[in-house]
């Protein structure tokens, strides 16, 4: 299959990636700018995720209403979000409205007007989705866990806590603005019917003038320790456990992604097997690798009812103990052909595409191309993958549950 | 992009929209049947038989679909509605004839007894799943009381009681009536063998029995017709949820009707996640975490569905402004401005949705086994770009937004 990957530098930092899928008739485009959770800063969480909603509120000439309007009349399916490391700016369109986008965004990440007779609404969105969060018990599981497994402030919540965002003042949204939504870290792909010329072209028109800040470090704090219960008022209870993986940069990514898809990937895995097809012990149950650029972890989880929640903890225990030296040629040869065709499916979608030659521009620092990624995925062997778990076994747990009762952890942990 | 259409000679119709320049092809059997047609005795069938069918056949067992399904590197699933029981497939194209095969052979389950104990365990583990989650039990609640009888109203999982009495003879016999050749559409989409695919439906579902097919049109009360200014409310009390819920019906175009895309139209407008009425309204001013409308057709009916969620407090004061609203729009109508944002969203959404074969698979199988119609993008696209302010009017006449409507709360907000 043919790809077309492009990249270009701007001098003042900006990275520009494109991916060109000349049988779409849209385009799609991502601006990762290098604001997220991890630049909070103490007793501030919640500030990148309450600077990116006020980011979107006016913005060069156009008032709050007129940029949610101009982005409508172009078509413009636009989202942002905010994760660990990045706030996010996407949008998805037909391909001939690229150039607006580029215009309307550019007035988003270099001239935001940042109201400050808007600065309580803006609060209030933030706050209204922290307290929306509260009512999903997976979320919250999964936030737990990922305090324990990820150093502070990597593990941090970056929807922000309650009580910081009720602290934050117009003034240290307009100081995180201008110092993190810089040029130098940020990264904007684009993929679908892309006139890649063009728009490095207008790229360069709009934002090469851009000043790159001072660098920026974050320190490193503490876990949040190996094991927790949270009290919640449900039928179900919610289990997630997990242990450190490679980081995606890792060659060793791919051993640790085949191993985890055996165990809790596609329906034939040893999770979907043992703890829905045999008992009927719940509806949801996976496992699957989350990654930063410098630590990764695999991530278990499952949601049963209250009564065979410790069934399902012993039974998903034992099968992360059972895994290494027992996956099969069989249960590989799947594993790949599923990597492979959801590889080749992504393909098809511009969306999808931006997100991913972003993602790898930021962990590896280049773009690995479908054929070199259908090839490492070719060379994973039984033996190569059992090596990794022989040399990397899942001892180093982390549980929460969350439900009405605590469950019973291995006395390891619990001590 | 092409339309390929052929009937079995028992009935069974295979229809194709083709696309030359996808990576993928995607399969689905589309079942004419979802909780509308459930008795009492059977509510809940559906959806639980969905899950049987992956239990296996005589000759295939669950462990053995669920590794043929990953060998393919499918990303399969099903789904049931109160109308669709959709099982499908999206595959590489050379895996067609296999994915194609192994749904229909899982049509014809053996629905085991042992099997049927095991998956009524994971059923009510959703059900208590669901429980658990917002908006907790409200959209159900909302469509029962509104449709009072009609079967658009009976939800689909059924209850923790329905579903621990259903039977597996019942199940049984609902599965003979119900699965009939004349009863089901295999539709493809993106890189399709035509050809192959017809071979392969005569070879696996050619022998299937036909069967009459009952008539699915029952009388509608006055309300779900459009008449009347009755305001029916009902409250679900949940002291430990966060947030308080709300859905509110009124009746809107069926399925059938050509006013349906006016109302999606009327819905986007009114509120769309971005720029609509509500989203100035609530969502700007961070005065509700969630706040939106939908119109959502069926065979026989049609309805406008109103989401919100708040902290409770605001609930009161949210809801009777959502009531000026809708009244204002139904008497004063929208502006010039409103009516063409909302025009360039959907037909962007319309282009972005249409070069991803996966959800093409949809679009095509169920307009096809409800109305034995294909529209293809264009089509989509040319009625989108003919709509006009008198559409709105009539709706408005109509199907009153202000008219007859059902509110649901669930939430800490006591009755």
């Amino acid at each position: 299959m043919k790809q077309t990957l492009l990249s270009a530098t701007l001098d003042n930092g900006i990275v520009l990636l494109g991916e060109e899928l000349p049988d779409l008739e849209s385009v799609a485009v991502a601006f990762h700018a290098p604001a997220g959770g991890i630049h909070d800063g103490e007793g501030r969480c919640g500030l990148a995720s309450l600077t990116s909603e006020m980011m979107l509120r006016g913005a060069g000439d156009r008032d709050s209403r007129q940029l949610v309007e101009d982005l409508a009349m172009a078509g413009i399916n636009w989202s942002n979000a905010v994760s660990t490391t990045h706030a996010t700016y996407f949008g998805a369109m037909v391909a001939k409205r690229l150039p607006e986008a580029v215009s309307i965004y550019a007035d988003i990440l270099r001239r935001p007007q940042l109201p400050a007779d808007q600065f309580e609404s803006g609060r209030q969105v933030v706050l209204q989705d922290l307290a929306g969060t509260d009512d999903d018990p997976s979320h919250r599981t999964l936030l737990a866990l990922k305090k324990l497994v990820f150093p502070a402030p990597w593990g941090l919540p970056s929807e922000g806590l309650t009580a910081d965002v009720e602290q934050l003042t117009p003034e240290v949204v307009e100081a995180f603005a201008s110092t993190h939504v810089r040029p130098d870290g940020m990264i904007v792909a684009a993929a679908g019917r892309l006139d890649w010329p063009d728009f490095v072209k207008r790229m360069e028109a709009a934002f090469a003038d851009w000043q790159p800040g001072t660098p920026v470090t974050v320190g490193q704090g503490e876990r949040g320790g190996r094991w927790q219960h949270v009290e919640h008022d449900s039928q179900q209870t919610h289990i997630a456990i997990a242990w450190s993986a490679p980081p995606y940069r890792s060659d060793e990514s791919y051993e640790a992604t085949a191993a985890l898809s055996v165990l809790g990937g596609g329906t034939s895995s040893r999770f979907f097997t043992e703890v829905r097809e045999r008992r009927g012990l719940c509806y949801s149950v996976s496992a699957g690798y989350h990654t930063q650029r410098d630590f990764a972890s695999a991530i278990c989880y499952a949601g049963t009812s209250s009564d065979r929640a410790q069934q399902t903890l012993d039974v998903m225990l034992e099968e992360i103990e059972r895994l290494p030296g027992s996956i099969t040629e069989d249960e590989l040869m799947r594993v790949k052909a599923r990597a492979k065709s959801g590889l080749v499916m992504q393909q098809e979608s511009s969306s999808a595409r931006a997100g991913g030659i972003a993602r790898q521009w930021y962990h590896l620092g280049r773009v690995r191309s479908l054929a070199d990624e259908l090839k490492r995925l070719d060379q994973l062997s039984v033996s190569s993958v059992r090596g990794w778990l022989e040399s990397h076994p899942p001892t180093d747990l982390s549980i929460v549950s969350l439900g009405r009762h605590p469950l019973e952890v291995p006395r390891e942990l619990s001590a | 992009m092409s339309f390929r259409h052929e009937t079995l000679p028992n009935g069974l119709e295979v229809i194709a929209e083709i696309s030359d320049s996808a990576l993928s092809t995607s399969v689905g059997f589309f079942v004419n049947t979802g909780s509308r047609d459930e008795t009492d005795e059977l509510w809940g069938a559906s959806h639980f038989l969905e899950h049987m069918v992956f239990k296996g056949t005589d000759d295939l067992s669950a462990d053995d679909i669920n590794r043929r399904f990953d060998d393919l590197g499918a990303a399969a699933n099903a789904f049931t509605s109160e109308e669709d029981t959709v099982y499908y497939a999206s595959v590489l194209p050379e895996h067609q004839r296999e994915a194609t095969e192994l749904i229909g052979r899982i049509l014809r389950p053996a629905l085991r007894e042992e099997d049927f104990e095991t998956e009524r365990l994971v059923i009510l583990e959703e059900i208590q799943m669901y429980d658990d989650q917002p908006p907790f039990g409200a959209d159900d609640a909302c469509r029962a009381t509104f449709f009072a009888g009609h079967p658009a109203g009976r939800s689909v999982l059924g209850t923790l009681d329905s579903v621990r009495s259903i039977s597996v003879d019942g199940m049984r016999d609902y599965h003979r009536r119900r699965y009939a050749p004349g009863n089901i559409v295999l539709a493809a989409s993106g890189a399709v063998d035509f050809d192959d695919l017809v071979e392969t439906a005569r070879r696996i579902c050619g022998e299937w029995e036909p069967l009459p097919i009952s008539s699915r049109t029952c009388p509608k009360p006055p309300r779900v017709c459009g008449g009347g200014d009755e305001a029916i409310r009902e409250q679900i009390v949940r002291e430990a949820a966060a947030m308080e819920y709300v859905i509110r019906f009124s009746a809107g175009p069926d399925g059938d009707d050509p006013d349906r895309y006016a109302a999606k139209w009327l819905a986007m407008m009114l509120g769309d996640e971005s720029g609509s009425r509500f989203y100035w309204e609530f969502i700007d001013s961070g005065a509700a975490d969630y706040a939106s409308c939908h119109h959502q057709d069926f065979l026989d009916a049609g309805v406008f569905a109103v989401q919100l969620s708040s902290d409770a407090e605001s609930i009161e004061a949210l809801l009777a402004r959502t009531e000026e609203i809708l009244t204002d729009v139904t008497v004063n109508g929208l502006t010039t401005a409103e009516m063409e944002q909302a025009r360039s969203k959907l037909a962007s959404r319309i282009v972005l949705s249409g070069e991803r074969a996966r959800r093409r698979l949809f679009g095509v199988g169920l307009e096809w086994a409800h109305s034995r119609r294909y529209r293809s993008v264009a089509d989509d696209l040319g009625v989108v770009e003919n709509l006009k302010g008198s559409d709105l009017g009539r709706l408005a006449e109509r199907w009153p937004l202000s008219g007859s409507h059902a509110t649901v709360l669930a939430g800490p907000l006591e009755s």
